[in-house]
């Protein structure tokens, strides 16, 4: 199967070191699917000149080095490699990767209200965010930070109508249909649920963001006792 | 044999910067670097340093160094008094600094960063591959504190070089920003395109290394937000609010306002030196008149 797009359409000049291709207008998984394959496909070309390729929900960004190499070429280098990839070659290598959480009170700032609102356990509320497996949409906002989606519609909520001025790093929450975890203390407005101890970001890692975008997403929940002992903070 | 500076006064805003991170938006990490490359590579080719060598970008001055042992400085960017023992000394042009001296900044009065740099750089370890300070992220350090040290291998030039006159520049002179179109640009009708390039704006009070909020004429694009995409260098954001922000080196990598282009980067470089209420209009460029000019710029310090 191709990719959905079209080098005369898709292709947008950003500034003029930069160009953003476009695979679809709405976010889905499909459009994910199609991102991440041109994504990976780019990165593996090593086009020279290229800089940064950042993907996002439904577009990539190319920055080239634009001293050594015009628009017009950047662009038919780029369409050379995306007219080959076969997209159904390249999903067998999502990786599905866990991450434990713990779901306590004092950690899971929001969980009591969300019962609430929502009419359902905390239990429940746990469950809900626990049996869906996510898929990892962009990296971006601040360093590691993952935006995973769908959550379950019933646990869908907006975000705080006044922001935290802190959330605590490794703190995981909703915003709308999207899940998603702090991977350093900032301020922020999603709903918290809980607490990994996973570090998301760190120079010991290849690529230093413990995710990529394209990965699977499981949440396994664990107990204090385990939550402390895997090196987390309360 | 190895020196540095003890800092005494570390001013407003301090912080080491190079040419920042390359290849690290894909994970959240804003490229950050030095805001004016004008005084940045300018510093760098005077003293004979490498391209893109670390030095000191210090926001509207204020800052306080005592030397250990011996090197050549230069100090660029905004005029500020500066002085080596109540000694005037002039910016843009090298000294050497014994070990004993102090070297004071005032505080600027044309421009809005001052570029402080060193034969050789200072010895600071790179992190993420740049010795950049991200001070949003706190990423790569931190900003300049007092009793820091800032480690440089003593080397000396045996004269003293200035930048002539003729490439310096006025940062306090109504600045054009050559801006190329891009992103949603067809969202913004013929009108709202003309308002956008026929209006004086004028910066405001909200400006940092993220970016720089103008004020003037309020542009309304046929959008209601789209979807999250990264943001590209220069890139002139248009919120709901309908007054512009152009986004430099500590923007954040993606976002979901809609964008009427980017402004080049070596008019951001001036942007960056803007001081609040400085006039700002914008005029289109093509794509193909906005590379010759960068490459113009790039070409003087840099075989490419």
């Amino acid at each position: 199967m191709k990719l959905n797009y079209s080098l005369g359409e898709s292709f947008n000049v950003a500034s003029v070191d930069s160009v953003i291709i476009y695979f679809g207008q709405k976010i889905s998984e499909s459009v994910a699917k199609d991102v991440r394959s041109a994504f990976y496909a780019l990165k593996n070309a090593k086009i020279e000149s290229i800089t940064e390729l950042v993907p996002s929900y439904t577009s990539i960004m190319v920055t080239y080095n634009f001293l050594k190499i015009s628009h017009k070429d950047i662009c038919k280098k780029i369409d050379e490699v995306l007219r080959v990839v076969d997209k159904s070659c390249s999903e067998n290598r999502a990786r599905l990767i866990s991450i434990p959480v713990y779901y306590g009170l004092e950690v899971g700032l929001d969980l009591q209200k969300l019962s609430k609102i929502k009419n359902r356990s905390i239990d429940e509320i746990i469950s809900l965010h626990v049996d869906k497996e996510y898929f990892v949409y962009v990296i971006g906002f601040s360093p590691g930070f993952p935006y995973m989606g769908e959550v379950d519609p019933i646990l869908a909520t907006s975000r705080l109508a006044n922001p935290r001025a802190k959330v605590p790093k490794g703190s995981v929450g909703i915003a709308d249909n999207q899940t998603a975890i702090y991977p350093q203390s900032s301020p922020g407005g999603w709903q918290i649920l809980g607490r990994t101890p996973i570090e998301l970001f760190d120079t010991s890692y290849d690529g230093f963001s413990y995710l990529k975008v394209g990965d699977r997403v499981k949440f396994k929940q664990v107990n204090k006792k385990q939550f402390l002992e895997l090196g987390g903070k309360l | 044999m190895s020196g540095g500076f003890e800092v005494i006064q570390a001013g407003i805003q301090a912080s080491i910067q190079d040419l920042g991170r390359i290849g690290l938006t894909q994970i959240g990490v804003s490229r950050a670097g030095a805001l004016d490359e004008f005084a940045f590579h300018h510093a760098n080719k005077l003293l004979g340093n490498k391209y893109g060598s670390n030095m000191l970008e210090i926001l509207l001055g204020g800052v306080k160094l005592k030397a250990k042992r011996a090197t050549t400085f230069i100090l660029t960017g905004a005029k500020v008094d500066a002085t080596i023992n109540n000694k005037p000394i002039e910016i843009w042009k090298t000294y050497k600094i014994d070990d004993g001296d102090i070297l004071n900044l005032g505080f600027a009065t044309c421009g809005v960063r001052v570029y402080l740099a060193v034969k050789d750089g200072f010895n600071i370890e790179q992190k993420y591959g740049s010795c950049s300070v991200n001070i949003k992220e706190k990423l790569g350090g931190k900003q300049l504190q007092a009793k820091e040290f800032l480690p440089f291998t003593c080397n000396c030039l045996s004269d003293n070089r200035k930048l002539p006159n003729k490439y310096l520049q006025n940062y306090d002179k109504l600045l054009i920003m050559r801006v190329v179109a891009g992103y949603q640009w067809d969202m913004f009708n013929h009108e709202e395109r003309e308002k956008f390039f026929n209006t004086l704006y004028r910066v405001t009070g909200q400006n940092d290394r993220m970016g720089y909020r103008l004020s003037g004429d309020k542009i309304v694009s046929t959008c209601k937000g789209i979807i999250s995409e990264p943001i590209a260098y220069g890139s002139v954001q248009i919120p709901t609010h309908g007054e512009p922000i152009v986004l430099l080196k500590e923007r954040q990598t993606i976002g979901g306002y809609p964008k009427i282009g980017a402004v080049i980067p070596v008019d951001c470089f001036r942007l960056a030196q803007a001081k609040q209420d400085t006039h700002v209009k914008f005029k289109l460029v093509s794509l193909d008149m906005a590379r010759d000019i960068n490459i113009e710029f790039y070409k003087f310090f840099k075989e490419f």
